[in-house]
């Protein structure tokens, strides 16, 4: 069922990290977009913060400064990390 | 190396209480059902977020692993050996250096020889001894000697998990390295059981380098009786003395 509340760069967003992450059965749709990416919400761990950094320096020309106190919050959901891309795309 | 006082390390003698194979080159071929042979197998007994990482092979491994219960039974130690691990994983991370892209984390992550059995010990909780191997095409027999210590250290029985994969074409020495993935697993004993196979292997006079690697496939075919099973180092004939 299609997500509605998604926007054209969420859903682009999400499919970096469906991508980046070879998270199997899971469409951009079934991420909701201010759940958390890491531990309860999506489940990821800290190697797909890692990947995460990789993907968008490759998609985005985003690079995160791997200790940053900031990258916890870039990270907490979809809606986030959209926002980040948002203000910092250079591609 | 004085091989033959002990009577034990001439004339070995261990019992088969379990096999399974994954043998996807012999897809459409009629095999034993515990023989998988899917491309991909669905590897539904490891959580989504550990399977995703795991090529087919890993998927293989983890599923069998899993079907013969040896998380079930504490203190069962778990022997990989592999000649080429993932085959292509850490050779293409070579690729991805010399072009100067950055590597991703999650599969340096796994490159290591040792990876897929840290993600069957964590997506079945057990802490077992475990152990991965390389031995140059003697993976089979080292093996055979890492169980063999366990078992002569008291370990009521061993899991083997012997595997191979494909690797790059620029890397693959013709008639060593395998075209096809696969993946075998025993569980050996000292101990008889009724269901178990008694295998006895005895001193062959034969050269080394003349005796087959044993691959999964290999020892698939040996225990559906199509062909023999010679070990090196030294040359041993390997039979099954009796079945259920």
């Amino acid at each position: 069922m299609a997500n509605t509340e998604l926007t054209e760069l969420e859903r682009d967003v999400a499919n970096m990290i469906i991508e980046a992450l070879e998270l199997e059965d899971i469409t951009a749709d079934d991420i909701e977009p201010d759940a958390p990416l890491f531990g309860d919400g999506l489940g990821l761990d800290s190697i797909d913060a890692l990947e995460l950094g990789l993907a968008l320096q490759k998609r985005y020309g985003i690079r995160l400064d791997s200790d940053a106190e900031e990258n916890r919050e870039h990270f907490a959901s979809l809606r986030q990390l959209s926002a980040l891309v948002a203000e910092r795309r250079s591609d | 190396m004085d091989r033959s006082p002990h009577a034990d390390t001439a004339h070995p003698t261990l019992y088969l209480h379990r096999w399974r194979a994954w043998l996807p080159e012999r897809a459409g071929e009629e095999m034993p059902a515990w023989v998988m042979t899917d491309e991909k197998p669905a590897a539904n007994s490891v959580p989504a977020l550990l399977r995703r990482r795991l090529t087919p092979l890993g998927r293989a491994v983890c599923t069998l692993l899993g079907d013969m219960g040896a998380h079930e039974r504490a203190g069962t130690p778990v022997l990989h050996a592999s000649r080429h691990g993932d085959g292509h994983r850490p050779l293409d991370m070579l690729d991805t250096l010399f072009e100067g892209e950055p590597l991703s984390p999650a599969r340096f992550g796994l490159s290591v020889h040792n990876a897929v059995l840290g993600v069957y010990s964590i997506a079945f909780d057990n802490h077992a001894s475990m152990a991965a191997l390389a031995a140059a095409g003697e993976e089979f027999e080292a093996l055979l000697s890492e169980a063999r210590g366990y078992l002569c250290d008291g370990c009521d029985s061993v899991m083997l998990v012997l595997t191979d994969s494909p690797v790059p074409a620029r890397y693959r020495i013709p008639d060593q390295a395998p075209q096809r993935p696969s993946a075998m697993l025993m569980e050996l004993s000292r101990a008889n059981a009724p269901d178990a196979l008694c295998l006895e292997a005895n001193p062959v006079d034969m050269p080394e380098t003349s005796t087959p690697i044993v691959t999964p496939p290999r020892l698939t075919d040996w225990l559906m009786g199509r062909c023999e099973l010679i070990t090196r180092a030294p040359p041993l004939c390997w039979q099954v003395t009796s079945e259920s």
